[in-house]
């Protein structure tokens, strides 16, 4: 099991499909971020209702640096993957298309780097501001509260700062 | 004449049975398509226009006071959920070719994936917005 791992990660790189192979591996590889992120998601935002302290830890958690920028990676993964997934579901219907698939995966990069830079500027803008408000209060970003301050998680808690 | 070499064939079972594949594959592009309006519009409004810089339980106990939130939310887990999941499937078989192994991977997959639609749903569902104020 580990050798064909291994065999397909070293032949993902290894093979020049070009346009079309880099498509199909991003997509791949954007959709297992994805996949992994939203079980996270999904079983923590649940925890508004069932442990509504260890949500508003984790919420702070999400304000952290590292992982905002984590979530500008996010939004890329997503809308690349939203943007040739509506390319393949064309190419699947309209099979006479495939002859442009060259020009149609790189539309979809193209399209992708359209829509995504300026909304990562913007995400980025937002968590520099932030930081600078802590900053100015005297307070850090670059903190992550702990996680005793929203014990006991059942109840809810007053935000320390 | 040109020489054809690492040819892999496979035997595919037309039957059907092997329809459930062809309803995966439709499942995938619709589930997609979808999902284009839901995940991408979610993404839009909880990180673009709103931000998770500023957010807070209060927010989403905001949000969730609404059936129309509550409906969306309720939408996109079940469409995600599935589809991620079956991609993740899909990826899976392309790389473990034991026929035992894969059966009962997908078998833990079918349950991990029910068992997350159902404990988030009921958290959906149930969340009791009136108590953050």
């Amino acid at each position: 099991m580990f050798s064909t791992l291994k065999l397909t990660a070293l032949e993902s790189i290894r093979y020049r499909g070009l346009w079309g192979h880099w498509s199909w591996l991003a997509h791949r590889i954007s959709g297992l971020a994805i996949l992994s992120f939203l079980v996270i998601h999904v079983w923590d935002t649940a925890n508004a209702h069932f442990l509504p302290g260890l949500y508003q830890w984790s919420l702070e958690f999400f304000k952290y640096p590292l992982v905002a920028v984590g979530e500008i990676a996010l939004m890329a993964a997503v809308l690349y993957h939203a943007i040739n997934g509506i390319r393949i579901t064309i190419l699947d219907f309209k099979p006479e298309l495939w002859q442009h698939q060259r020009t149609s995966a790189m539309i979809s990069w193209g399209l992708f780097a359209v829509v995504f830079i300026p909304i990562a500027i913007l995400m980025f803008s937002t968590l520099v501001g932030h930081c600078s408000e802590l900053a100015a209060e005297g307070a850090t970003c670059w903190r992550i509260p702990p996680l005793s301050a929203f014990q006991p998680f059942s109840e809810i808690h007053e935000l320390p700062h | 004449m040109a020489t054809i070499t690492g040819v892999t064939r496979r035997t595919a079972d037309v039957s059907n049975q092997n329809q459930l594949e062809r309803y995966a594959f439709l499942f995938m592009r619709l589930t997609g398509s979808g999902l284009l309006i839901l995940a991408v519009g979610h993404m839009l409004i909880q990180h673009v226009l709103n931000s998770s810089s500023n957010l807070t339980i209060q927010f989403v106990a905001g949000q969730w006071n609404s059936w129309g939130w509550k409906t969306y939310d309720m939408l996109l887990l079940v469409f995600a959920i599935t589809h991620g999941f079956n991609g993740l499937r899909g990826v899976l078989e392309d790389y473990i070719h034991n026929d035992t192994a894969m059966t009962w991977i997908k078998r833990v997959l079918f349950v991990f994936c029910i068992i997350t639609i159902v404990w988030a749903g009921f958290a959906i569902s149930t969340f009791d917005p009136s108590k953050f104020n």
